[in-house]
């Protein structure tokens, strides 16, 4: 199969894939985090009789509402590029696909007709039949759901495949152990718990900012109250993230190694350390803020306990086993959350949570959750290169270069963990090397791949 | 390619179902940005609220409708991926730069829109600005179904030749050619008018419908006059469309023959179920012609935001007639009269429908907007179903690139040099006196201007060309005397 593909001018073809998805993808996950969220609020304010909570419910479906258009405009664009820059993926891929993506169609119709028409246009009407209200709200949170899900397994696939890309000779259509594949139900998780949390968060930290410019005391009073009910919900909900992350990386270990490897220590590391460095900042300004704020031991004591288990995580995390489970890792790993934890029962007592500068602290937490978001996508996508989906389809631009490094990686990983294995053996004769690798049992390297090895670590590894 | 299968309805349906449905929501979208405007603009300069309340509402139909519109254009693209993959790869061969342009104009679009509605209040104290935004709405629309025309003109009257050079030469993704292709301009002018009409009529028959509805006095003044402004903006974009549609026709006939000849005898797909449903189209038309006149006829007096004099109306609608009529062409007598018949009874039905109502134009507006509805979507459908057999003529574009040529001379930066030889392409058989003609009779005129001459002593032409200076032998001579006395075709 041969078709064109298409050059793009100024920047490199990726540069513009990403480019139309990460305007797309932010908009689209705050939709339906708000959808989700929306009916749960509206539903708490009719149980509790507290307007505040409706209120807050409407004003996430009005931004919703605005973001809605445009983010869906920008959503079409996507298979646009796909299909001039990927045109061989994009035929391979709905190939094997077709039936998800007319579900989808309907789900996304579903939504559309949901949230507009019976959730949104009716929030006067049916003032008076709140229980159908919420219920409609909720079967628009379904649909959007459903969106996501379709989606996160086709995207999951990519990274993951469960099964071969299957060529264009024959129609496809659907297959459950492609839909179905390994990452799937952790990407679905983390994204749904990940868009809840950076959203609340997010939008937390706008509330809070938006408290400060309202001169009303009244008005004032309910974006303080909205600000501190949504990023609390916020970062309660990212506590999901670390044991969900966990299972992740351990799925990609175990499927896609070389990715995994790029990702630790690999090509896409300092994506993710600058990822998790965003991680620490809101973890840190968002717990220290709970435990200023409230007062209760219940709170302080589940965060306590759950900045504990990610330590105890940061134990057994996969990533250890590419640093060889450094002692001093291991400590640092221990020492930090346990001097935190100390800290935030300090400042529990001394600190006065009604400064205004944790107005912009929440801000700052809320964006820090945003990048993190952001570039956890980037990640997931740089992690594949030089593939399309992992494997099997190269991305037309890439090099051969490229493609070494992944051999290098899924031939020599797997008994030498960790792309920093290389670099102690820096002055040695690395044809030699391969040479004596290749007399191991179990090393089945084709004299040109071993070529294409030693070329490889001389060049980049001199 | 191997096509998935669709079971129940066919891959045609289902294509059929996402175009026409995405083709009557985005046409409404259209028409509504523009009548949005214009109530605005009446709502501002009369300093009546009530014009721009109903903007408004009509505003909030279109950001409720614009993402159904959005998701069967995707439920579209999807489906034109797995059931025509390879017409859908190929289209993005030469139509890549263009959807990204429409592309990105779409989500100016969704945006401006979005903005313009939900900041209405915000927007007040700078009203102007504010109708300038909305009125931007409408040349973005038109820009933006201008490209997919191009697309969907390119499909009935493509000139392959032409796409297959600009291909080699051009850039990938872009082709000129195929984008300004013969109907290109006509189906876009077409659909620019038939959008505002259909749009507007709808909001009239929303008007019309909610007049049903409501009890209220106040109310039913709010609809009426809203509804009024609506039908009469519908009425004047709906009357330019038998003028574009005649060369539009003429277009069809010259440059996508086997289409125009489907579509006005009724062959192959235009027929469904045993309806010929382009002429069925035209008989709606006519109804829609045939009422509207009379509703003007029995409004007119009163005292109306649009002031309409019977005689215009009558003047108009005579114009339209004769064009409708010229635009068949082929038409028979029956159809005539039935046409004739379908315009009477329109206005009886009006007649009736303005009495039973008390005079109230609800009744009316309903009525015209729901067949204005019709009318868009058989169109959709007529020009669609007129191309012979879809997959054929998918098949004939398939033919620009066979698969063993069509790698090296696809990718842009291909040295001409390495480019495979054609394969030989045999002459046609033409008779000699056909190759002589071509050859000797073009060089100082046209061969058009030999073929306005019949019955001719064809034999002292030749001659007398000999004399202003043609050099031919006696022999060749007399061939092309013989040839141009046969009446042969050359």
């Amino acid at each position: 199969m041969d078709l064109p593909v298409i050059q793009t001018p100024i920047f490199p073809r990726w540069v513009w894939m990403e480019e139309i998805t990460y305007s797309h993808i932010p908009i689209a996950t705050m939709i339906t985090a708000f959808m989700v969220l929306a009916p749960v609020f509206e539903y708490v304010g009719y149980r509790l009789k507290d307007e505040r909570y409706d209120r807050l419910a409407r004003g996430l479906i009005w931004f919703a509402m605005i973001l809605f258009s445009p983010g869906a405009a920008l959503g079409t664009g996507i298979p646009m590029w796909i299909m001039g820059a990927y045109p061989e993926f994009w035929s391979r891929w709905t190939n094997l696909f077709f039936w998800p993506l007319i579900g989808q169609f309907a789900f996304f119709l579903g939504e559309v007709i949901f949230l507009f028409f019976f959730y949104y246009l009716m929030w006067d009407f049916l003032r008076d039949r709140k229980r159908l209200h919420i219920f409609f709200g909720v079967v628009a949170a379904f649909f959007g759901l459903l969106v996501q899900f379709v989606w996160d397994a086709v995207g999951s696939y990519m990274l993951t495949p469960g099964v071969p890309l299957p060529g264009i000779e024959t129609a496809v259509g659907w297959s459950a152990k492609a839909f179905f594949n390994p990452s799937f139900p952790y990407l679905f998780s983390h994204r749904f718990f990940g868009n809840i949390s950076y959203v609340m968060m997010l939008v937390g930290g706008y509330f809070a900012l938006k408290a400060a410019r309202k001169n009303e005391e009244s008005e004032k009073e309910y974006f303080s109250w909205a600000a501190d009910f949504m990023f609390t919900i916020g970062v309660i909900a990212f506590f999901a993230m670390p044991v969900i992350g966990w299972g992740y990386a351990r799925v990609i270990q175990i499927n896609s190694p070389v990715a995994f490897t790029a990702i630790m220590g690999g090509h896409a590391s300092p994506n993710f350390t600058i990822k998790m460095f965003m991680v620490l900042i809101l973890a840190v300004l968002g717990v220290t803020y709970l435990f200023v704020r409230y007062e209760s031991r219940v709170l302080h004591g589940g965060l306590t306990a759950g900045v504990l288990s990610v330590a105890v995580f940061f134990w057994i995390h996969p990533a250890l086993d590419v640093t060889g489970g450094a002692a001093g890792w291991r400590i640092l790993h221990t020492a930090v959350p346990v001097l935190f934890i100390g800290f935030c029962w300090f400042a529990a007592r001394k600190w006065d949570h009604t400064a205004k500068v944790w107005r912009r602290i929440m801000f700052v937490a809320g964006l820090a959750a945003f990048v993190a978001f952001l570039i956890g996508g980037f990640v997931k996508s740089k992690a594949r290169q030089p593939y399309t989906v992992y494997q099997e389809i190269l991305k037309p631009e890439s090099t051969a270069e490229e493609e070494d490094r992944f051999l290098l990686h899924e031939r020599c990983l797997y008994c030498h963990p960790g792309a920093r294995v290389f670099d102690g053996y820096r002055d040695r004769d690395w044809q030699s090397l391969v040479r004596a690798e290749r007399d191991r049992p179990g090393v089945d390297l084709t004299d040109e791949e071993a070529k294409r090895i030693v070329k490889y670590l001389q060049e980049q590894y001199p | 390619m191997t096509p998935i299968e669709f079971p129940f309805i066919s891959a045609k349906g289902v294509i059929g179902f996402f175009g026409l449905t995405h083709t009557g929501v985005g046409s409404l979208a259209i028409g509504i940005a523009f009548f949005v405007t214009v109530a605005q603009v009446m709502g501002y300069r009369t300093g009546d609220r009530r014009y721009d309340l109903m903007a408004k509402r009509a505003q909030l139909i279109n950001v409720c409708i614009y993402n159904i519109g959005t998701i069967l254009a995707v439920g579209l693209i999807f489906s034109l991926s797995g059931l025509f993959p390879q017409f859908w790869s190929q289209i993005f061969v030469h139509m890549f730069w263009p959807l990204i342009v429409e592309e990105w104009l779409f989500f100016l679009l969704a945006t401006t829109i979005t903005f313009h509605y939900f900041f209405w209040e915000h927007m007040w104290g700078h009203k102007k600005l504010h109708i300038l935004l909305g009125s931007m709405l409408t040349p973005l629309f038109i820009l933006q179904v201008y490209i997919i025309n191009a697309m969907g003109s390119f499909m009935l009257t493509p000139g392959f030749r032409e796409a297959e050079v600009s291909l080699r030469t051009g850039i990938l993704g872009w082709d000129p050619q195929m984008f300004f292709n013969p109907s290109n301009l006509m189906l876009n002018l077409h659909r620019a008018f038939a959008n505002v009409a259909y749009g507007s009529f709808i909001i009239a028959a929303i008007c019309g419908g909610m007049l049903y509805l409501t009890g209220r006095e106040k109310m039913r003044g709010y609809y009426e006059d809203g509804g009024r402004l609506a039908f009469g903006t519908g009425f004047l974009a709906f009357l330019s469309l038998p003028i574009i549609g005649y060369f539009y026709a003429h277009i069809l006939r010259s440059h996508a023959n086997e289409a125009y000849v489907n579509l006005m005898w009724g062959k192959g797909d235009i027929i469904a179920g045993g309806i010929d449903w382009w002429w069925t189209k035209h008989l709606i038309v006519a109804v829609m012609v045939g009422g509207t006149i009379r509703y003007f006829h029995a409004t007119s007096k009163s005292d109306s935001a649009l002031p309409v004099p019977s005689l215009f109306v009558y003047t108009v609608g005579t114009f339209y007639l004769m064009f409708y009529l010229a635009m068949g062409m082929i038409m028979t007598w029956a159809f005539f009269f039935w046409m004739l018949a379908a315009a009477l009874a329109g206005s009886f039905l009006v007649g009736h429908l303005v009495r039973s109502g008390g005079g109230s134009p609800r009744g009316v507006y309903l009525l015209i907007g729901i067949l204005s509805c019709a009318t868009v979507i058989l169109g959709g459908y007529a020009r669609e179903a007129a191309r012979p057999r879809f997959e054929n003529r998918i098949s004939a574009h398939d033919k620009v690139y066979v698969p063993e040529e069509r790698a090296p001379y696809l990718m842009v930066d291909v040295d001409p040099s390495e480019l495979p030889a054609r394969p030989p392409v045999p002459a046609p058989e033409v008779e000699e006196g056909v190759t002589l003609i071509r050859r000797n009779c073009s060089g100082c005129h046209t061969l058009d201007r030999v073929k306005y001459y019949k019955l001719t002593d064809w034999d002292l032409i030749v001659e007398q060309m000999r004399g202003y200076g043609l050099k031919i032998s006696n022999d060749e001579a007399d061939l092309i005397a013989d040839y141009l006395r046969s009446n042969k075709p050359y």
